[in-house]
C-alpha cells in the first residue's frame, strides 16, 4: 500500500497492546504490516515478554500437534483430473480382450486364406464391449458420483467412447492392413454399431444397448457368413457409401438422445 | 527444530512466506518452522489486540498453524494465490470467530475496549501525512463500536454473521453500525 514505515517506536507501542496508539494509526499500522515482511521483523523484536511466553507455549503445542498428524494433503494434480474425464482403468482390461481377439482374429484368417475375412466380420463390434464398460454401474465404482453429477450424461459418455475408439480404432487400421479387405469397410460399420449403441443406450441402457446390437451383428451377419462362407452384399466394396450415410444417420439420431442419458436407466 | 546445516538456512532465508507456504505443502518441517518464526509474533500481537483472553489466543494460534500445516496444499495448489500472510490472517481470523462462537454459549468473552476518542499524540502526527487528515478525523470521531464493527469488516475482513459473533451484538446492529460509518467517512471525503 504505501512504502512509508511506521516507525520503531510506534511499532513496539503497537505490540505492547493497549491503548498506547489511536485507532487511525493502528489501523494503518495493520493493514502496512500485513505487506511489509521486514516491519514485521522488526515487530517480532519489539514483543513484550508476555507475548514470547504464549508463543513458547504455543510453539510446543504445534510441534506436539504436528508429530501426530500427517503431512499436509496432497493436491490433486490437473493433469490427473484431465485424466480422469477420459479414461477409467476399469476399461484396460476390455481393451486388452478385444484386441487379443481382433489378434487371433487376424492369426485364424491368414492361417485359412480362403475363409471370408474374420477381422472385417469382428470390427464393428470390436468397440462395443468397451463402450458398455464405459457407462456402468457394475464397473465403475464411481457411478452414484456420475449419476448425481449434472455435468455426466452423454459428454461423458462420448469422452469415454473416444478413448475406446482411440485404442480400438489404430488397432483395426493395423490388422486391417494385414488383410485384402478394405480399411473403410472396416471403420465405418464399427463407427455406426457404435453410435447405434449410444442411441440406443439411453432407452435401454448401455449395456444392454451393446449385448442388443453385437448379438444382433452375430446373428444377421456372423453366423450366415460362416455357414455359406460368402460375405453378404452389404459387406463388399460397393457398399462403402452405404455405410458412410449409416454412420451419420446413427451418429445423429444418437446426438438427438442426449437427454436420455439424464435418467438412471441408461446406468445399468 | 534440531540442528540446520548453514546452506539451508540461508537458502530458507532467501525465501518469502510464499515460497515457505510453498515448501510446507511439501511436508518441509523446516519451512515450517521458518514460517512459524516469521509469522507467529505478527499474528499473535494482531490476536492479542482483538481478544484480551490469552488462553483463547492461544488456541486460536496453535489451531491456525495446524491449519496452516493441513492446507498448505491448497494455497500452494492455487493459482490465484494471492499473499501467503493475508491466507494465514484469514484462517486466524475465522478461527478467532470459531473460538468466539463457542464461548458464547457459556460466558461473554472479554473483547479489548477500542480506545476512547482522542486528539491524536504528537508522535502520530508524522503518520497522519499517510491516510488524509480528513478521513482520519472522521474515523477518530466515531463511536468506539462503530469503530469496531468497521475494523472487524474492513480490517479483518469479515462478514456480517462473523462480525455479530466476534463483537457479541445482533446482525441488525452490525448493518446499522456499518451503514453510520460509511454515511461519516463519506462526508470526510467529499
Amino acid at each position: 500500500m504505501t512504502t512509508h514505515h511506521p516507525n520503531l517506536a510506534v511499532i513496539s507501542r503497537y505490540a505492547q497492546g493497549g491503548t498506547g496508539l489511536d485507532d487511525a494509526t493502528v489501523w494503518t499500522v495493520e493493514v502496512h504490516l500485513e505487506e511489509c515482511a521486514d516491519c514485521r521483523a522488526r515487530l517480532a523484536g519489539s514483543t513484550t515478554g508476555d507475548t514470547r511466553a504464549l508463543l513458547d507455549r504455543v510453539a510446543a503445542a504445534v510441534d506436539r500437534g504436528l508429530d501426530e498428524s500427517p503431512p499436509p494433503a496432497r493436491l490433486v494434480q490437473a493433469w490427473s483430473a484431465a485424466r480422469r474425464r477420459w479414461l477409467i482403468w476399469a476399461l484396460a482390461p476390455w481393451l486388452g480382450m478385444t484386441l487379443t481377439a481382433l489378434v487371433c482374429a487376424w492369426m485364424l484368417e491368414s492361417l485359412k486364406p480362403g475363409m471370408p475375412s474374420l477381422v472385417l466380420l469382428l470390427a464393428p463390434v470390436a468397440p462395443l464391449p468397451g463402450v458398455a464398460i464405459a457407462w456402468s454401474r457394475r464397473v465403475d465404482p464411481a457411478w452414484e458420483l456420475i449419476a448425481g453429477t449434472p455435468g455426466a450424461g452423454l459428454m461423458m459418455l462420448l469422452r469415454r467412447t473416444a478413448t475406446v475408439l482411440a485404442v480400438i480404432v489404430p488397432a483395426l487400421a493395423l490388422v486391417g492392413a494385414g488383410t485384402r479387405e478394405s480399411p473403410a469397410l472396416m471403420l465405418l460399420p464399427c463407427l455406426a454399431c457404435t453410435a447405434a449403441t449410444i442411441g440406443l443406450g439411453g432407452r435401454v441402457g448401455v449395456r444392454r444397448a451393446a449385448i442388443g446390437v453385437g448379438a444382433t451383428w452375430a446373428a444377421v451377419v456372423v453366423l450366415p457368413t460362416l455357414v455359406t462362407a460368402d460375405l453378404p452384399a452389404f459387406l463388399q466394396p460397393g457398399s462403402v457409401p452405404a455405410w458412410a450415410l449409416a454412420t451419420a444417420a446413427l451418429a445423429a439420431y444418437a446426438a438427438t438422445r442426449a437427454a436420455d442419458y439424464r435418467g438412471l436407466s441408461s446406468l445399468s | 527444530m534440531g540442528v540446520v546445516l548453514p546452506g539451508v538456512r540461508r537458502n530458507l532465508d532467501a525465501a518469502d512466506e510464499d515460497e515457505l507456504v510453498r515448501r510446507t505443502a511439501r511436508g518441509d518441517r523446516r519451512a515450517f518452522d521458518e514460517l512459524y518464526r516469521r509469522t507467529s509474533p505478527w499474528l499473535a500481537v494482531r490476536l492479542r489486540r482483538r481478544c484480551a483472553d490469552e488462553d483463547v489466543v492461544a488456541d486460536v494460534l496453535q489451531e491456525t498453524y495446524l491449519a496452516v500445516w493441513r492446507a498448505a496444499g491448497s494455497f500452494a495448489g492455487s493459482a490465484t494465490s494471492g499473499s501467503a500472510v493475508g491466507w494465514l490472517w484469514t484462517i486466524a481470523a475465522n478461527r478467532l470467530v470459531d473460538a468466539f462462537r463457542r464461548r458464547a454459549r457459556h460466558a461473554q468473552m472479554p473483547a479489548v475496549p477500542l480506545v476512547e476518542t482522542t486528539a491524536p499524540a504528537a508522535e502520530d502526527e508524522v503518520m497522519a501525512g499517510r491516510v488524509g487528515q480528513d478521513l482520519e478525523q472522521a474515523l477518530l470521531l466515531l463511536p468506539a463500536e462503530v469503530r469496531q464493527v468497521l475494523r472487524a469488516m474492513v480490517l479483518d475482513g469479515l462478514s456480517v454473521r462473523e462480525t455479530s459473533l466476534l463483537l457479541g451484538v445482533p446482525e441488525g446492529t452490525v448493518k446499522s453500525r456499518a451503514r453510520r460509518a460509511r454515511i461519516a467517512l463519506r462526508e470526510a471525503l467529499s
